[in-house]
């Protein structure tokens, strides 16, 4: 009978620990990474900080799940081994990085996303970052200027201009062909 | 020097065929393209205000909209002092999860989470680097100058911002507006404490293609719930 307690308890606990609950307000286990996140990395003596967008974002999915302490521990581990590897590369800044470093630093990224069964992926320059869920929902976006182009579809002047000017191209080749055509006629006769 | 006259067949149908070129493709090419800057340039200023009115009756066109969304948005009449974080289903992005309204000055459309193609396409977008009304931090939110935020070049200073949400409905206050740099970084502040509401879209207003200023519009929040119990 004891055995069995202890089983059943033993499943409760890691029942509890694993499953996600309601998902309102960022509990313990959130703010733990939130906080870690806002510590900065001492690259070469300049201190480097996580985009404060990124960690709003962070804020944001957060206050959609309900974050394990397991989940938490694993997120900050990768972390700091994350800020362990660029205060190790002897850089001042992201941008100074090469390609395979950061990639390696994505990598921390990806494995982290991965804990909460998200996709991290780069973007062209490898600075910045796109998470998505399983099903493509998109959680954090970071391809993107934070302030954006709201003007007129920036594609609709030059696809005006480059159809007005093929419309023009071809009635010009038309009118040459023709030319030419009634040239060779005349030469004939 | 004198020009030697072509004088064989094949040096007379070369020079033909180079005339023609010309005649036939350059100069309607040149030609064109010329018209073309020349009346974009005058008629811009006097034809924008109809691709605007054209656009905002494109718009209502439901069936033009290539991208679909999920609306979370049921009206609520919360506009107590405060409402629990657990009531509050938090929008993921592409959500419409609002409503935003200055009365009079031409503004009213769907408030969704997120800023990119669906959301801009349909409505205006808080940018999910920031936050939802009620959460006490910056509410960034943009609109197209040429659909939904055209109005805001009517706002003036004082005017109320209506944003309504399944958890409560929200007042601002406009207390500035400002002409910046789309890079200028000093527009907005998105670690702040304090509940402030950006709205902003491309200026000048009625321009077509990209500009590289903004019209911002900041207000301050005069009325509606707080969101409690969010750091547990």
């Amino acid at each position: 009978m004891k055995k069995l307690c202890a089983v059943l308890l033993a499943v409760f606990i890691f029942l509890i620990s694993c499953c996600s609950a309601f998902a309102a307000g960022i509990n313990a286990a959130e703010q733990s990474v939130l906080s870690n996140m806002r510590s900065p990395a001492n690259m070469n003596g300049h201190k480097i900080f996580v985009p404060t967008a990124y960690i709003n974002q962070a804020e944001a999915h957060f206050n959609t799940i309900d974050m394990t302490q397991q989940q938490a521990d694993k997120i900050n581990a990768l972390i700091n081994a994350g800020r362990s590897f660029l205060e190790g590369t002897g850089k001042s800044n992201i941008k100074e990085l090469s390609p395979s470093e950061r990639r390696t630093l994505l990598s921390y990224a990806s494995q982290a996303a991965a804990v909460l069964k998200l996709t991290a992926v780069a973007g062209s320059d490898e600075t910045r970052i796109k998470i998505t869920t399983k099903d493509g929902t998109i959680i954090v976006d970071e391809s993107n200027n934070i302030i954006k182009t709201t003007g007129f579809s920036s594609l609709a002047v030059p696809i005006a201009a480059a159809s007005f000017i093929f419309v023009v191209l071809i009635l010009a080749a038309a009118g040459l062909i023709s030319l030419k055509k009634r040239e060779l006629e005349n030469e004939e006769i | 020097m004198k020009k030697s006259k072509p004088n064989t067949r094949a040096q007379k149908r070369r020079k033909k065929f180079l005339k023609g070129l010309r005649r036939f493709l350059l100069m309607p090419v040149l030609t064109c393209l010329l018209l073309f800057v020349v009346v974009f340039g005058i008629t811009t200023p006097f034809l924008s205000d109809f691709f605007s009115i054209g656009s905002m009756f494109l718009q209502d066109n439901e069936s033009s909209y290539s991208r679909t969304y999920e609306n979370i948005f049921s009206p609520s009449d919360n506009s107590g002092d405060t409402v629990d974080a657990e009531d509050v289903d938090y929008p993921s992005i592409d959500k419409q999860f609002g409503t935003l309204e200055i009365k009079n000055r031409g503004v009213d459309a769907k408030l969704f989470f997120g800023d990119g193609y669906v959301p801009l396409r349909n409505g205006v977008g808080v940018y999910a680097g920031s936050f939802i009304p009620g959460y006490g931090k910056t509410i960034l939110v943009s609109g197209h100058n040429n659909t939904y935020f055209n109005g805001l070049k009517n706002v003036k200073t004082g005017d109320i911002v209506k944003i309504r949400t399944s958890y409560g409905n929200y007042e601002y206050q406009i207390n500035k507006t400002r002409i910046a740099d789309a890079n200028d970084k000093s527009t907005y502040d998105l670690g702040a404490n304090e509940e402030n509401l950006v709205m902003y879209t491309c200026y000048p207003f009625d321009e077509l293609g990209l500009t590289e200023q903004r019209f911002f519009v900041y207000a301050d929040k005069i009325s509606g719930p707080e969101i409690v119990g969010i750091y547990e």
